[in-house]
């Protein structure tokens, strides 16, 4: 197998509807994702954007599957970062299963690319946008790093 | 060659909250499968792993601590006889102060190839981890927590 691939499983108590909601609407992603937002209409073949807080079209891509609210498959490419854009699309991947009285959350951010830069910086990222997110969920707020976005990007 | 296994996470929690729900039973056993440990949590000192009725499932040696930043323990596994067979891994904590909130990383590795142990624990982990995030953040760790693992 050639390429780069980053898992990322976590479980939050909520329920499905509820986390598809919180992954999709700018109403949340504005509060645990660095104040970014996401425009689509979320059906297969739509385009799909990520807006820094101040308008800029940071990542691109398209819906190649939307099976509400199980499962939810998007590429995306980096538009900022010249090397990352290089790349070319990444293949981002949400499958949310129901697990006792939790959702298991499972992200898959993959390219088909050795070592991709894209992908190592992605890595970094989720974490704390994914941690966040459940903070918010099961407390009503989310971490405070993750509110805005980064000074000088 | 080798395999390992890395989660991060961040909680919102104090370094020594954190510390004391990483090392002591009472917090253990309310967000860890319903098992609890047995250390004194010394440099050289032993560690285990045990299930509620007693058994033990996992053993090992403190190998590094410092709290309440690092721990580095030695880590067997002691009720599958084909992890067992593997010896040892060694799992490293790494808590880190980042604003209001701590940034912990476990870096579990085995010096094997295709290691089935830390196949097995990279299933246990996120688990185990979201259940201590909320307990820490909410008073209450996930429901799923008291599931112990199928033997």
């Amino acid at each position: 197998m050639s390429g780069t691939k980053f898992v990322y499983v976590t479980y939050i108590r909520t329920t499905r509807e509820k986390l598809w909601e919180a992954l999709t609407k700018p109403e949340f992603t504005t509060r645990y994702w660095a104040g970014t937002s996401q425009k689509s209409d979320w059906k297969v073949g739509s385009s799909w954007g990520a807006y820094t807080p101040d308008g800029r079209l940071w990542d691109t891509g398209e819906i190649l599957a939307a099976d509400y609210p199980s499962k939810l498959v998007l590429t995306w490419r980096n538009e900022h970062f010249p090397e990352m854009k290089a790349e070319g699309f990444t293949r981002l991947t949400y499958e949310l299963e129901p697990f006792e009285d939790a959702i298991k959350l499972t992200l898959t951010h993959e390219i088909e690319v050795e070592n991709s830069k894209i992908i190592g910086a992605v890595g970094q990222g989720w974490p704390a946008v994914l941690a966040s997110l459940k903070s918010l969920l099961e407390t009503g707020s989310p971490l405070i790093a993750t509110t805005k976005w980064p000074e000088g990007l | 060659m080798s395999t390992k296994f890395v989660y991060v996470t961040y909680i919102r929690t104090t370094p020594q909250k954190l510390w004391d729900a990483l090392t002591k039973p009472e917090f253990i056993k309310q967000y860890w499968f319903n098992m609890t440990q047995e250390c004194d949590w010394k440099v050289g000192a032993s560690w285990k792993m045990l299930f509620s009725d007693g058994r033990i499932a996992d053993g090992g040696e403190v190998l590094e601590i410092d709290p309440p930043r690092r721990l580095v323990l030695r880590w067997h596994n002691e009720f599958r006889p084909e992890l067992k067979a593997e010896g040892d891994s060694r799992c490293v904590y790494d808590l880190e102060q980042d604003g209001d909130v701590m940034k912990l990383t476990i870096t579990h590795s085995s010096e094997r190839d295709n290691a089935k142990l830390i196949e097995a624990v990279s299933g246990g982990w996120p688990r185990i981890l979201s259940s201590l995030k909320s307990l820490l953040e909410t008073g209450k760790p996930m429901p799923l927590s008291h599931q112990a693992p199928k033997t």
